[in-house]
């Protein structure tokens, strides 16, 4: 069984008017089974960038080190806070280090540009080819699920409580098909001014 | 005239069991048999889930994805209790192809006859197999008799497929009723084909988390409704800890009457330490 699939998890990430949300489900199992329901796999990086990091939770929490050292050197040297772009070529560079014994994440970014304000969303596999589309991003072991949902409920231009209702419905949705993710859900909406996150109440099955 | 079941394409015309001979090709796609022994070297009464014992077959079995690979598998969590004038029954709902919810409002509670069930877990190929072969031959057993037929026959019938084709099979059925002679009875008939009767019995890959649970909260001589409750609660906190089980809890009580069935949504279910 493949690697990417041994505790199980998912983030997805979607673009808004002026806003942006990223979200995913809080299990963290071996296999089958259940270990704990309240796993973090959303890390705040930036005050208004945040990264997912799902597949292998050992490499998440690994990845999610090394990351806020390279940040936090950057943040020294360049007196500036990181634009999403550049901590996204960031990431990607992290990963093809590993080229040839990856890191076993698909990492998920959302973010707000720290003066234009522009919503950004990439996403790459676990070497680190990066996908910035203008819509949304999925990844982890129930992506397929993710994709589907994400098609049909996501529009252009949705205000910050709409796209709070629709990441959720679709994160909720897609989950429920899949036996390794779940257990609970939590959403952060992004916004120029503020950041709010909320924890879904689901089913624990 | 005897009935044909969809499942075979030819009939013995004796009332003694056969079956033909499963192909192994059909039966390795995404699931060997020599893994399943890997993978359950200790227990046959717990069952592994099928993520664990797939194994990948072939190059192409790498590229795509787990679900086009997959069989079909009621990993899952039954249980059967007795009690004084029958039993209660109980399963989940959930049907995974590797990782994804192929069917997450299954019913695993098969009938057999009127009074009746089994339980199913491991492959649903299997177990809907099994199952519709027992439901004949104990059709054409109560032809026979003339009356219904007893509890344990149903399960040495079980036993017998389960025992003799356990090389091909990947079956862990619970066989639970009410007959008039011995009243509620539970039959449990795990992987390999033992059959062994108990007060109550758990099974499916979701009963290994609740065998410290089952066994300090059984008492003998619970009522009818101190059963439904113990089923209830042991089959949340295994849906709550499994990943192969899930959805909703369908039981059955089974009396002289007939059988009772209810359908327990995840809302309504009870709930357990959350934070």
């Amino acid at each position: 069984m493949s690697i990417l699939s041994y505790n199980g998890g998912c983030v997805l990430a979607m673009k808004g008017k002026g806003c942006v949300a990223i979200a995913s489900d809080r299990r963290f199992g071996v296999q089958t089974s259940t270990l704990a329901m309240d796993f973090q796999r959303i890390f705040e990086m930036g005050p208004h960038l945040y990264i997912g990091l799902p597949g292998l939770a050992t490499d998440t929490l690994t990845v999610h080190e090394r990351l806020r050292f390279r940040l936090n050197l950057y943040e020294l040297r360049e007196s500036r806070k990181i634009k999403p772009q550049t901590f996204s070529a960031m990431v990607s560079n992290l990963l093809y280090e590993r080229r040839f014994g990856p890191y076993f994440v698909e990492p998920v970014i959302a973010g707000l540009d720290p003066v234009t304000w522009e919503p950004f969303i990439s996403a790459m596999d676990l070497i680190g080819c990066p996908n910035m589309p203008e819509d949304f991003v999925v990844a982890g072991t129930c992506a397929e699920q993710l994709f589907g949902m994400c098609e049909a409920l996501w529009e252009p231009n949705l205000e910050p409580d709409d796209l709070f209702e629709t990441i959720s419905q679709a994160l909720m949705n897609a989950f429920d098909r899949d036996a390794i993710s779940g257990w609970g859900g939590v959403v952060h909406i992004i916004e120029k001014d503020k950041v709010t996150t909320r924890m879904l109440k689901t089913r624990m099955d | 005239m005897i009935k044909k079941s969809s499942v075979m394409s030819c009939r013995p015309t004796h009332s003694s069991i056969e079956w033909p001979t499963i192909k192994p090709e059909v039966l390795s796609k995404g699931l060997s048999t020599v893994s399943v022994l890997e993978c359950c070297p200790i227990s046959t009464v717990s069952f592994e889930s099928s993520m664990a014992c797939t194994m990948n077959n072939s190059i192409s079995d790498l590229l795509s994805p787990d679900w086009l690979t997959s069989e079909h598998s009621t990993g899952t969590s039954i249980m059967a209790v007795e009690f004084n004038g029958g039993v209660v029954i109980g399963a989940d709902s959930r049907t995974s192809t590797g990782a994804y919810v192929a069917n997450r409002v299954t019913d695993k509670l098969t009938k057999i006859t009127n009074h009746i069930y089994c339980c199913r877990s491991g492959s649903a190929a299997d177990t809907q197999a099994i199952a519709d072969i027992v439901n004949y031959h104990l059709e054409f057993h109560e032809v026979q008799l003339g009356e219904a037929p007893l509890v344990k026959t149903a399960a040495s019938v079980f036993q017998e497929l389960c025992y003799n084709y356990r090389d091909q099979l990947t079956a862990g059925i619970i066989c639970a009723g009410w007959d008039r002679r011995h009243g509620g009875q539970v039959f449990n008939i795990p992987l390999g084909g033992m059959c062994v009767r108990q007060s109550f019995a758990i099974g499916g890959s979701g009963s290994t988390y609740v065998f410290g649970f089952v066994d300090s909260n059984f008492k003998k001589g619970m009522t009818k409704d101190e059963c439904v409750q113990f089923v209830l609660k042991t089959l949340a906190l295994a849906m709550s800890r499994d990943g192969s089980s899930g959805g909703v809890v369908r039981l059955g009580i089974i009396t002289e009457d007939g059988i009772e069935r209810r359908t327990v949504l995840g809302n309504e279910l009870p709930r357990f330490y959350e934070d």
